[in-house]
């Protein structure tokens, strides 16, 4: 079917309005919700992108509980395993958009194979990551990203060792997109998503959407506070830490030649962004933003010779069709 | 029948394996039926021992026969354990009155350097095997003519070709396919090749016994090929457009397939990072609506069993070639076993339909392929097609390929079409699961206009796909995904039906599948030339097992011996649960030194057996 044909009806947001998840009232997860859904909005009604070629994955854990907050077409799997079956979507037909929704243990723990494999692949979907560094769904142990010393069931004495750094292993794994948002920034977190899912390649959203239940801070109780201690003590967006940091991660000679302000589309913003996460960490804070946008590696797709023109899933089977493909076929073997 | 059987005894990267391949392609245009196999590859990409064999007849044959007519002998290997650790050296599979033939260079090239062959040594068992030996200092003769090492095999098959009759341009049209005519290599081999059947002729050497009548055929078809490649080019050619694996020994070859030729179809080859990737590369490919599949062995299906659970509660169509080997873990990754029976039928968590099919042949593997995906597609479920070791990776001729006759029947499949007549402004909504009268929900294809809820789910789920966790909700689905499913499938005319050969009076019968088809087959014949009437019920369809199938052939028989690949007994368990109960009348023939059986090793117990009882 030719673009032409197709006529976009602008959808409304009970449209994508699935049937509700099991999240504790509170929760940051719905703030990522509540962005994803103006997302796809605003792809189908002002980018005409047929509400049908959406796709939406996830695994296990709360944040995976997205796809029953949609109406769209999905599949919701096992333990870490989304991104596979997102790889075989995004394979199987190019031309579907496709959302991998996951969480810090499924995709950082479990998941990580499939994580940095697909990054590595440059598979062209969209991974939007409900990060709160616990384990919600199994009742609060610490999760990969958990900071040192967090205390949680399984971690009584606190959290030992280091934590993962996703952004960090996207970066260095040439992810063509890498990005942290916070869930109680609605109209940033839209932006973010909304520049992933454009950009053509592999897109993480890590997103800090904490949670209410089982991510305890000494002194802190309740929902309204969890978000109060990540805004204060642990985010460090990357244009404050570019303007704060730069003394202390460039040279002098480094700092005459950098731009005004942090550009994620530079040709140094990989190397820029891994400084600045690390001297971030330095002192205990996360950074969020955008922090690379670069499109320019082949996907997946484009390495397997196929395309939202040659979809493998839309390929004429038919016997009559390919007939004198196949009998070529059979008579090269020996 | 007439033929005969060559064993060549070298070292890994001697050249051994190709310089027999080309003479069975030679013996196969001449109107030979080959089998060819790794009789002993090793594990590992060390120089160590290893033999490749060539078996021709003038009628079809589906695998090995019990002895050797001819040893190539590269190398002292073929008659010694030198390393000392219980290996049984090739030459004890010399038939009595066997050709012997050996490089008589007095020093070897690397890899085989220090393994001359040392005749004097064998005094004894060729007086006592009465073995016609024949020395040609293969060797020396190529490094006088400026040759590299690795053809000393092409002189073995110039001489072979001398004695046994095998026309000279037979074999010169294969390794100008092989190496290029007039290429540099070639020339070599032609010299090489050429040298060989001089000396021969000059020493008078003649086989007047292996020198096979053969009708050279005109252009049939006919080919060689592995299990692996006759399921791969199945595939394609039954609409597989999505290939995911990871390299594993005996399947790599599907892949290798894969990665060649599915491209210009429209497909995608995705090398994937595990099995655990692959299977779920898979479903996700089966739901964009793709025909896809994997193929692994033992270790990676293992990794591959909870995308296998997931296939079976969302209702993908996920196929998978098995190519079973001897285990357990890594087991004996080169070689035969039949150890994964139970774990195709019983493996992943959870109850859910499935089908698991076996081939015994290359032809049965690419035919066969037609049905497994019509079978995964109509039923939406995991479907197996197991294969083992020796049937995977061992050469045969085949008879000509037709692809003409496969249908493509991809079930409650939407087309787009379809799917707007069966929803559009009648109010009808669609849900992935919905209960139908037929206990079967309908797919679509996502991007097809109107498809914007086609949810497919892990957790038990509702008939729009949303999780529900409400017990009519549970006992609904499961009943049609399970009890429902299965008993469509048992019903299904286009399960592979078992084959049936030997005296249907016979009160001795064989049971088995897959690859053990051409030892039985040939042990039945040879008994009943030996006056012991024998019959063999071959199973295609190992789940569901059809119970009143086998019910009615152990009936008939007094005794049903039970060869398979599996110390556990993997078969004749599953016999007994599903059809006999605990049963005296069926007789295990267990082989699990990762050999392959022979007519003899079959018949020989079964004599064994009879003057026992």
């Amino acid at each position: 079917m030719a673009a032409s044909d197709i006529s976009i009806t602008p959808i409304k947001r009970a449209d994508i309005t699935g049937e509700s998840a099991w999240w504790c009232v509170g929760c940051g997860d719905f703030g990522v919700n509540s962005a994803v859904q103006q997302v796809i909005m605003s792809l189908v009604n002002e980018s005409n992108v047929p509400l049908e070629n959406m796709f939406a994955l996830s695994g296990i854990g709360c944040s995976s509980k997205e796809p029953d907050m949609l109406r769209v077409n999905a599949y919701q799997g096992q333990h870490g395993r989304s991104l596979p079956v997102a790889i075989g979507v995004a394979i199987g037909n190019p031309s579907l958009k496709v959302l991998d929704f996951g969480g810090d243990g499924d995709t950082y723990a479990i998941g990580m194979e499939h994580f940095m494999h697909s990054i590595i692949r440059n598979v062209n979907i969209t991974l939007i990551i409900m990060n709160n560094q616990v384990y919600g769904l199994t009742k609060g142990q610490a999760s990969p990203t958990a900071h040192g010393g967090l205390t949680t069931i399984s971690t009584p004495e606190g959290k030992k060792g280091r934590p993962v750094n996703p952004l960090r292993l996207a970066i260095a794994g040439g992810a063509a997109f890498v990005a942290r948002g916070v869930s109680w920034q609605r109209n940033e977190l839209v932006d973010i998503i909304h520049q992933a899912v454009n950009t053509n390649g592999f897109s993480l959203v890590d997103v800090f959407s904490p949670c209410v239940t089982y991510h305890r801070e000494p002194g802190i109780r309740g929902s309204g506070p969890i978000f109060d201690w990540y805004r204060e003590n642990y985010v460090l967006d990357i244009k404050d830490a570019w303007d704060g940091m730069r003394n202390q991660v460039f040279t002098d000679k480094e700092r005459a030649q950098l731009p005004a302000e942090y550009d994620p589309t530079s040709p140094e913003a990989a190397l820029n962004g891994l400084r600045l996460i690390s001297e971030a960490a330095k002192i205990g804070r996360e950074v969020t933003g955008i922090l690379l946008k670069d499109d320019s590696q082949p996907t997946m797709a484009e390495n397997l010779g196929v395309s939202a023109d040659r979809p493998p899933a839309l390929a004429d089977v038919s016997v009559e069709s390919n007939l004198a493909g196949y009998r070529d076929l059979l008579a090269s073997m020996r | 029948m007439a033929g005969f059987q060559i064993y060549g005894a070298g070292r890994a990267g001697d050249g051994t394996q190709t310089n027999i391949q080309i003479l069975g392609q030679a013996l196969k245009d001449q109107g030979a039926w080959t089998f060819m196999w790794s009789n002993e590859i090793y594990s590992n990409i060390q120089t160590r021992d290893t033999g490749f064999a060539l078996r021709a007849s003038d009628t079809p044959i589906f695998g090995p026969d019990d002895e050797f007519d001819i040893m190539e002998a590269f190398d002292a290997g073929a008659y010694s354990d030198e390393a000392n650790e219980g290996r049984i050296p090739p030459i004890t599979k010399i038939k009595t009155g066997g050709v012997f033939l050996y490089d008589s260079s007095v020093r070897l090239d690397y890899p085989n350097t220090g393994h001359e062959v040392h005749i004097e040594r064998l005094a004894e068992i060729i007086a006592a095997k009465k073995l016609r030996v024949f020395g040609i200092p293969m060797g020396e003769m190529n490094k006088a003519a400026g040759a590299v090492h690795v053809v000393r095999g092409t002189i073995a098959v110039g001489a072979i070709a001398q004695m046994a009759g095998i026309d000279k341009d037979a074999i010169l049209k294969r390794y100008a396919e092989a190496f290029g005519a007039g290429s540099n290599v070639y020339e070599i081999n032609l010299k090489a090749l050429e040298s060989g059947i001089e000396f021969a002729k000059n020493e008078g050497w003649d086989l007047p016994d292996l020198k096979l009548k053969l009708t050279p055929i005109a252009n049939d078809g006919r080919q060689i090929m592995n299990g692996d490649e006759a399921a791969a080019a199945g595939a394609i050619v039954a609409g597989c457009r999505v290939y995911a694996g990871y390299p594993i020994t005996p399947a790599s070859e599907v892949l290798e397939y894969m990665a060649e030729n599915i491209n210009r179809f429209g497909g995608a080859m995705i090398q994937a990072d595990s099995e655990m990737a692959a299977a779920h590369h898979v479903i996700g490919a089966a739901i964009s609506g793709a025909r896809s599949m994997t193929a692994t062995s033992g270790p990676g299906f293992d990794l591959m069993q909870e995308a296998i659970s997931a296939a079976g509660i969302t209702e993908t169509p996920m196929v998978i070639v098995l190519c079973t080997r001897g285990g357990p873990a890594t087991g004996l990754p080169t070689r035969q076993g039949q150890e994964e029976l139970n774990e195709a039928i019983f493996g992943s968590h959870g109850d859910f339909a499935r089908i698991v099919l076996a081939a015994s042949e290359p032809e049965d593997c690419f035919y066969v392929m037609e049905h497994i995906f019509n079978l995964a597609e109509r039923y939406q479920c995991p479907t197996f097609l197991i294969i083992d070791q020796m049937l995977a990776q061992s050469s045969y001729t085949v008879p000509g390929l037709d692809p003409s006759g496969f249908v493509v029947d991809r079930g409650k499949l939407l087309s787009p079409e379809q799917f707007a007549e069966r929803y559009n402004g009648n109010g009808k909504t669609f849900k992935r699961y919905e209960l139908t009268d037929d206990g079967i929900s309908y797919r679509a294809f996502p991007g097809t206009p109107g498809v914007t809820n086609y949810y497919n789910n892990t957790n038990e789920h509702t008939e729009d796909g949303y999780l529900s966790e409400e017990e009519a909700v549970r006992q609904q689905q499961m009943d049609k995904r399970f009890f429902q499913r299965m008993d469509l499938i048992r019903a299904e005319p286009q399960l592979p039906q078992p084959r049936y050969y030997g005296d249907s009076g016979a009160k001795i019968g064989f049971i088995s599948y897959g690859g053990t088809y051409g030892p039985i087959r040939e042990a039945v014949e040879r008994l009943g030339e030996a006056g012991t009437k024998a019959k063999f019920m071959e199973l295609r369809t190992m789940w569901p097992l059809n119970a009143a199938q086998v019910k009615a052939f152990t009936d008939s028989c007094d005794v049903v011996y039970v060869p398979e690949y599996s110390a556990g007994a993997q078969l004749r368990g599953l016999i007994q649960r599903e059809v006999t109960g605990p049963s005296p009348k069926l007789k295990s023939l267990l082989r699990y030194d990762g050999r392959n059986m022979t007519p003899g090793w079959i018949t020989s117990r079964v004599e064994e057996a009879k003057v026992g009882s």
